[in-house]
């Protein structure tokens, strides 16, 4: 399997070679075009049926839905454009060992040999702002395609690092981290914009984007008419 | 009248402007609101192009009904043109044969080609987006913009593109709405669950141009922060 980064850094999508049997999993609705040989199977969760079309469901209502399509070369020289949803950057990392924990919005697609997890719960969800924000946990070896809101830059964390929660795409899970507060007081850091940050401590790498999804929703948001 | 333009596409891919360098005399037609700038000596005219009939098919082509030309009266002159949000502008020369573009696609033209709606019938409706295609057809210059970059795919057999993301295509190539090949499990969860519901599938001979980002995705990921009404 072939990739290319085409269109960055703004507009960027992903561009893969395929050879018969190669296979990639996406985020729904990612396909932008492919070739004709290329069949699909879409899942909930994970591959090979975990979590069931009920449990599905269930999180479509929760507004959890995680919903995979697998796209599988049945020919070789085959094409697959794959792009996300916001205006911003697409970055490959191979996972080697160990497992990644991603933004769910930022998971754009892996191999299929890696394993993706929508169940975790490392962060508990309701503290964070944004109600769409959900976390996969991406285990095996492979490649792993990441998407931002904005530019996407990289930290190698060794001690320790803080991050506006809205500012992450993805980090290593060798990282330790903690949800705590911007400022000394939990009054004072809101008044200073900063609502809650994550404080990784550690070796691993660590992915964050230049711009902050919830931020652009709750500006957007009111200036519509209600639900 | 001259029908080639003097142009230059510039800012691509995200902040794409087109300018043209107008000779005295030579004219343009661009969608209401393209143009950002232009120089004393051109004169904007808004009318309806082509009758009324023609102009009520482009309504339908999800364009206005209005196109404004800008002609070189009083001597050579440019105009700069700007899509109105993020995105690609694309050039094509046509030479007696048509494009296909997308709803909202079309910017701007030359002299010599004409733009209508086609009614795309039970294709067009059941591809969500409406795939209410314009025509242009004709010798001249035509320029076209998307949301996101644009790619050109040169289809040699068969390609499948999502109904969201075509920008234009040659009407050389013959084209169905479907859903996703191969995409088993029964109707509800392959329309509910896949996310890629309907694509477009080409065949033949001919360039397809895409956006690598669609709207309605980002309209659907902004839903959740609307507020909720309150009674």
């Amino acid at each position: 399997m072939q990739y290319d980064l085409v269109c960055r850094p703004a507009s960027t999508a992903v561009r893969f070679a395929l050879d018969a049997g190669d296979s990639i999993t996406c985020e729904v609705g990612a396909m932008i075009a492919m070739s004709s040989g290329i069949t699909v199977e879409t899942t909930s969760k994970s591959r090979g049926g975990g979590g069931g079309i009920m449990k599905g469901i269930k999180r479509m209502f929760t507004g959890e839905n995680f919903f995979l399509n697998h796209f599988t070369a049945q020919q070789s020289n085959q094409t697959l454009l794959i792009g996300p949803t916001m205006i911003g950057d697409c970055i490959h990392h191979p996972l080697r060992s160990g497992s990644m924990v991603v933004q769910g919005s930022s998971w754009l697609a892996s191999s299929s040999s890696i394993d993706i997890d929508a169940t975790w719960r490392g962060f508990t969800s309701a503290i964070f702002s944004g109600e769409s924000m959900f976390w996969v946990k991406c285990l095996g070896t492979g490649d792993l395609f990441l998407s931002s809101y904005g530019a996407i830059y990289p930290i190698q964390v060794d001690g320790e690092y803080t991050v506006d929660t809205g500012h992450i795409v993805a980090f290593e899970d060798t990282l330790q981290f903690k949800i705590g507060k911007a400022g000394k007081s939990l009054v004072g850091s809101f008044l200073g914009g900063e609502g809650l940050v994550c404080k990784f401590q550690g070796q691993g790498k660590l992915y964050c984007q230049s711009h902050n999804p919830p931020s652009l929703g709750k500006l957007l948001g009111p200036k519509l008419k209600p639900r | 009248m001259v029908s080639t333009l003097n142009f230059e596409i510039t800012q691509r891919p995200d902040f794409s402007m087109l300018k043209v360098a107008l000779e005295s005399g030579q004219q343009v037609f661009a969608e209401p609101s393209a143009m950002a700038s232009m120089s004393p000596n051109l004169t904007l005219k808004a009318g309806l192009k082509g009758g009324a009939l023609k102009s009520l098919g482009r309504m339908f082509g999800g364009e206005s009904m209005i196109v404004n030309t800008f002609t070189a009266d009083k001597g050579p002159g440019e105009v700069v043109f700007a899509p109105g949000h993020i995105g690609d502008t694309q050039h094509y020369r046509l030479t007696g044969g048509s494009l296909m573009l997308q709803r909202g696609a079309y910017m701007a033209n030359s002299a010599g080609i004409e733009v209508t709606g086609k009614w795309q019938g039970a294709k067009g409706f059941f591809s969500g987006e409406g795939l209410v295609l314009l025509k242009a057809s004709g010798t001249g210059d035509l320029f076209f913009n998307s949301y996101g970059a644009i790619l050109e795919i040169d289809v040699t057999d068969d390609y499948v593109v999502d109904t969201g993301y075509i920008v234009a295509f040659e009407d050389t190539l013959q084209y169905r709405v479907r859903t996703l090949p191969g995409l088993r499990g029964g109707g509800f969860k392959r329309l509910f669950f896949s996310g890629e519901g309907l694509v477009c599938q080409f065949s033949g001979q001919g360039k397809v141009w895409v956006q690598t980002r669609y709207v309605s995705p980002f309209l659907s990921w902004v839903n959740p922060f609307r507020l909720t009404k309150n009674n």
